[in-house]
């Protein structure tokens, strides 16, 4: 990692850690409070067995007291871990919701740097991994300072001559979490990447589980999965082999103390049971040996929460990447220019490279289209047609040259003014989980029935609606399945029908169909396009017939423009 | 499209766990070497604060008490713990490894017509989600559990030494916060862990089309409306886990309860009568009971993940035993043959409903001989793929039978059928990978000679050439990083690079511009000489050569003149 790099981590983590440490402070002092009363828990259970011990009898007051401070303490404890959960969902909610903004105004490209599956998971696992940061790292780590020190008081006040001993061990701790957390902060991140893979590479599989099968590739894949898996394996032991040192140095530390406690007191109690047998001198001593023994595991405790949540604490660092990898440095546009009377389509000197490396695909590209044009885009395949499509889109932003709508560079549009103006019926069109119906009204929740059916006859969906088992209720699955390439093409036609805007880009709309249904479809578009700005590029003769105008691309470059 | 299969009786919990038990036999040994040193460390714990309390006691009462047993304690406590975690976790993620490659074996084995109504982001869900929630099932339930068997018995034995009531109580007090009261959690949190992660599941469904639709999100102005469905279902999960998080720390509160009592009963019974030699042993306990309840305070949490963990086990073995739609045979298909359809009716089903559509076709007949190049047009939805569907045993016909080289599909043995034929549709996936990968998933140990080979024979060897990483560019998602037009000819390329003597090609030129698509398919002319070859679809160019040209319609077939 780069130090800018992790200048920005650590601010995001502060960013994050601030609200929610605010929201964890009920946890925190519920944890104190039960701290506090663990040290009122030793200090009594030891002079109940000092007294045991020294034959001087527990009187029932002391019991009952005790009785009454190990309730409040299951209460206290129950109000923490409320506390707790309440805490991790106010933050998640919060990150989820910066996160969902963050996709939304990347749009589009952000699904050229990433695959979707990795988008999906940023919002969904990566928000949910970090509840733990948020319920138990925040408040283990204000609970792991401020815990001991009160237990630390408890010593000092029930058994005075202990507290060195505590604070030795104490001490012990943070140096042997210093040492092993930088390495665990690292692991953390190659654990995150390796399970990214692992789960971009299982959805990938899946979709293409069909290709895999009939390829007989399934046993070859499988063990790539395996492979992977055992990556994820690797990874995730390099952390945990860390991250259990840090808790193992616990565990010295805690043996240490009781130890310690032991010796330390062999001598006193020797000493004070030679000189004063079953005296009070003797029966303080031996509370005090007793508590100073009891109090070791409660002074430990807070390290020891901290320790195992030590994983969710690397885990914010490697978010933080995820969280920056979201971030996109295009700015959306504000104007809103009026596109009640049509579009008219300027494109200035336009020059776009998907990458510096492979040449530009659109070369200064200049043209103009007005309502009721309807513009071909002709060439070869690869000549450029999708890419100037997914610039007009607004899609990606050209590297020199402009679009201009109605006299208004696109870049300076507002998304919902743009979305407004424009219907599109792309060459993969994506349908998701829901009915037939829901992903048409996609285009216009508030159409009305009539509109609706307009739409479907349209682009005659209803041709092959008396296939489906239940017309426009039948749910499609994610790519469409269930339905062919030409009906889920129909359903985008269908769509941009519905939506009803003034300029029209369709990517080979009819690519799927067949004659018969071309017909039907082309007929439609001769009504949708009248008085439209249309910009059309398909190879199928029946729908280059209604076009007014053509433009040829050749390797990025506009050749000639011709009636 | 969805597959055959017949409505099956629920699986339970405990069978789904047993099949699972199954798929680990291989890691047995380690996972029970980890479990042994999981009990020794925890017995060292307790041999640690009994032996201090002793050692304390002893030396008020003036009984001796040795403190190399506090030693032991002490350096096993610490080595053990810590080579337990080490060696248990990495035991479970060998399993966990194991089992997620069984379940995509399964999975490819049943689900070869692709994910169906299921949704990709669902599936991807279980396997991730589930298989991580299987990894409780050793670590944080079986460890745990097994840790009972140590404390248990130790409580009991020292509390009958000091007084046979105390044993008694003890163990009772024990057994209600370790078995009792995590049991009643499992119990309550059967109903809330099903809501938990069915929420979870459709959180994941909302985020994967708002993440996969940014596109037409863009367009139709319908960003808010995806961010909100999100936002409704996290607000669902939420609540769900609010609610069973509820539960749980109250079933946490009783089982804590018990071993506050536990500890009150120890020394009210120690303010009582009792011997010097009962004392120290009585200390000894006191310690043990304080760290023995300890030990036990993750065992509602347990109960809640038993639940978890039996919803994620029968998701998981459900999945994985939906059978093939097609059984395979054990005959190897013959080189090349004829294929004959005789009087096939078919028709999708749809799960999990189960409902059949109306038929695709009924009593269809087809043959195409050895080597003959026939073109099979129709519009779409007229079953065109369903025949390709039933040719690659992908499903099974409802009524006819189906033959290659003269022996009927059901007796053929399906990976070497599927080794003859090679496949192009609209549905070939392009992996989020190298060309070079995608290439050789059909042939693995092809040479670049052969790649290129097959990229030139799909005219694309020029573009893969100019790329800077040749045959290592990355494709992207679905071929996102590519024209639609070169996207199509790598996965020909792939087709090709098989060299199988009968080709399936459905609507194998769709979306190349006509120049391309002409050449493409002279091309074709060319390279499918002597092969078997069935062409799908809507409309001809006019450039194939064929020797049949067939229209199906209204689920019958037939011929019409060249």
């Amino acid at each position: 990692m780069k130090s800018a790099d992790k200048t920005l981590t650590r601010a995001w983590v502060r960013a994050q850690s601030r609200p929610a440490r605010r929201a964890a402070s009920p946890a925190v002092f519920a944890g104190l409070a039960s701290t506090a009363l663990g040290v009122a828990q030793a200090g009594l259970i030891a002079t109940a067995l000092a007294a045991v011990l020294t034959a001087v009898g527990v009187p029932d007051r002391l019991l009952a007291a005790l009785a009454l401070v190990l309730v409040l303490r299951a209460l206290f404890g129950l109000a923490q871990e409320r506390a707790a959960a309440r805490a991790g969902i106010v933050a998640r909610r919060r990150l989820r919701g910066s996160f969902l903004r963050a996709v939304v105004a990347a749009g589009p490209p952000l699904l050229r740097r990433q695959h979707s599956a990795a988008v999906a998971g940023t919002i969904v696992d990566r928000v949910d991994l970090l509840d733990g940061y948020f319920s138990r790292w925040i408040p283990a780590a204000t609970l792991a300072t401020a815990g001991p020190l009160i237990v630390l008081a408890g010593v000092w006040w029930l058994s005075p001559r202990a507290v060195w001993v505590f604070v030795c061990c104490g001490l012990a701790v943070p140096v042997g979490q210093a040492v092993f957390g930088i390495g665990a902060a690292r692991a953390a991140r190659g654990q995150f990447l390796a399970m990214m893979r692992l789960q971009s590479r299982f959805l990938d599989r899946l979709r293409g589980i069909a290709t895999v099968v009939l390829a007989n590739a399934e046993e070859r894949e499988a063990v790539a999965l395996g492979q992977a898996a055992d990556d994820l394996r690797r990874r995730t032991m390099t952390i945990l082999r860390v991250a259990f040192l840090s808790s193992a140095a616990i565990d010295v530390a805690m043996v240490a103390a009781i130890v310690g406690v032991v010796l330390l007191y062999r001598h006193d109690l020797a000493a004070a049971l030679s000189g004063h047998p079953g005296g009070g001198h003797a029966a303080g001593t031996v509370a005090s040996a007793l508590a100073a023994l009891l109090l070791a595991p409660e002074f430990f405790a807070p390290l020891r929460a901290m320790a195992l949540a030590y994983q969710d604490r690397a885990q914010a660092a490697s978010t933080a990447e995820a969280a920056r990898d979201l971030e996109s440095a295009v700015e959306l546009g504000s104007e809103s220019p009026d596109f009640g009377s049509g579009v008219t389509l300027v494109v200035e000197n336009v020059t776009y490279a998907w990458a510096a490396d492979r040449g530009p695909a659109l070369r200064d590209v200049s043209f103009t289209a007005g309502p009721g044009d309807i513009l071909v885009l002709d060439g070869p395949s690869g000549a450029g047609k999708s890419t100037l499509v997914e610039v007009l889109l607004g899609f990606v932003q050209p590297q020199s040259g402009r679009v201009l709508l109605n006299g208004c560079d696109l870049a300076d549009i507002a998304p919902a003014a743009l979305s407004g103006a424009m219907g599109w019926v792309g060459q993969k069109p994506v349908l998701f989980a829901g009915s037939l119906r829901d992903n048409l009204l996609f285009a216009r929740p508030d159409a009305s029935a009539e509109a609706l059916d307009h739409a479907v006859r349209a682009a005659a969906i209803d041709r092959f609606l008396p296939l489906l088992p239940e017309g426009l209720e039948t749910r499609v699955g994610e790519g469409g399945f269930g339905l062919s390439g030409g009906q889920a093409q129909r359903i985008a036609l269908a769509r941009a029908i519905l939506k009803d805007a003034p300029l029209l880009l369709l990517d080979e709309p009819t690519s799927h169909l067949d004659p018969e249904t071309e017909a039907v479809v082309v007929d439609a578009l001769r009504h949708v396009a009248r008085g439209r700005t249309v910009v059309l590029c398909s190879h199928s003769a029946a729908l280059r017939a209604l076009g007014t105008r053509r433009l040829d691309l050749a390797r990025g470059v506009l050749m000639e423009a011709a009636a | 499209m969805s597959r055959m299969s017949s409505p099956r009786p629920a699986l339970s919990a405990s069978a789904a766990l047993r099949e699972i038990a199954g798929v680990w036999t291989p890691y047995r040994g380690r996972l029970l070497s980890g479990m042994a040193i999981s009990l020794l460390a925890l017995a060292c714990g307790y041999l640690l604060m009994g032996s201090a309390g002793a050692r304390l006691a002893g030396l008020v009462t003036g009984v001796a008490v040795s403190t190399l047993l506090l030693r032991v304690g002490g350096l096993g406590r610490i080595i053990l713990r810590y080579a337990e975690r080490l060696y248990a976790h990495d035991a479970m993620f060998r399993a966990l490894a194991a089992l997620r490659v069984w379940f995509y074996r399964r999975l490819a084995a049943g689900a070869a017509a692709g994910l169906g109504f299921r949704r990709a982001g669902d599936l991807l869900a279980r396997l991730v989600g589930d298989v991580e929630t299987l990894d409780g099932l050793y670590l944080r339930l079986a460890l745990p559990v097994a840790g009972l068997c140590v404390s248990l018995p130790l409580l009991v034995w020292l509390g009958w030494r000091v007084a046979p009531m105390m044993g008694l109580g003890l163990g009772g007090l024990f057994l209600c916060g370790a078995v009792v009261f995590p049991l009643l959690a499992a119990w309550m949190a059967r109903g809330s862990a099903a809501e938990v992660s069915a929420a979870e599941s459709s959180l994941r469904v909302a985020a994967l089309d708002l993440a996969t639709s940014l596109r037409e999100a863009r367009v139709f102005g319908a960003e808010a409306r995806l961010v909100t469905a999100v936002q409704r279902r996290e607000e669902a999960l939420y609540a769900a886990q609010t609610r069973q998080g509820r539960r749980l720390a109250v079933a946490g509160f009783c089982a804590g309860l018990c071993g506050q009592a536990a500890l009150l009963l120890v020394l009210a019974a120690l303010g009582g009568v009792l011997l010097p030699g009962n004392l120290v042993l009585g200390v000894a306990l006191l310690f043990v009971v304080i760290a023995a309840f300890e030990s036990i305070q993750g065992l509602t949490r347990a109960g809640l993940l038993a639940a978890q963990i039996g919803h994620a086990a029968r998701r998981v073995v459900e999945i994985a035993h939906e059978g093939p739609a097609t059984e395979s045979g054990l005959v190897i298909a013959p080189m090349t043959g004829e294929i004959v359809f005789r009087d096939v009716s078919f028709s999708w089903r749809d799960e999990p409903r189960h409902a059949a559509r109306p038929p695709v076709f009924t009593h269809l007949d087809l043959s195409v001989r050895a080597g003959e190049r026939v073109a099979l047009i129709g519009p779409s939805g007229a079953g065109k793929s369903s025949l390709a569907a039933l040719l690659l045993k992908v499903a099974a016909p409802t009524e006819g039978t189906i033959s290659f080289g003269g022996v009927p599909l059901s007796e053929l043995d399906t990976a070497s059928l599927r080794a003859r034929i090679g496949w192009l549709s609209q549905a070939t996936h392009l992996f989020d990978d190298t060309i070079r990968a995608n290439l050789l998933l059909t042939r693995p140990d092809a040479g670049d000679e052969s790649l290129w080979r097959a990229l030139d024979a799909a005219e694309i060897g020029d573009f893969v050439r100019a790329l800077p990483e040749g045959l290592d560019s990355w494709v992207g998602e679905g071929g996102a990083r590519l024209s639609g037009g070169q996207g199509r000819r790598i996965a020909l390329a792939r087709t090709l690079l098989a060299e199988t003597p009968v080709l399936v090609l459905d609507e194998p030129a769709n979306g190349l511009d006509a120049e391309t698509e002409r050449a493409f398919l002279a091309t074709l002319n060319r390279i499918s000489r002597g092969r078997t070859v069935l062409l799908i679809a809507h409309r001809l160019v006019g450039v194939e050569q064929f020797d049949r040209i067939l229209r199906i319609a209204d689920g019958r077939i037939e011929s019409v003149p060249l």
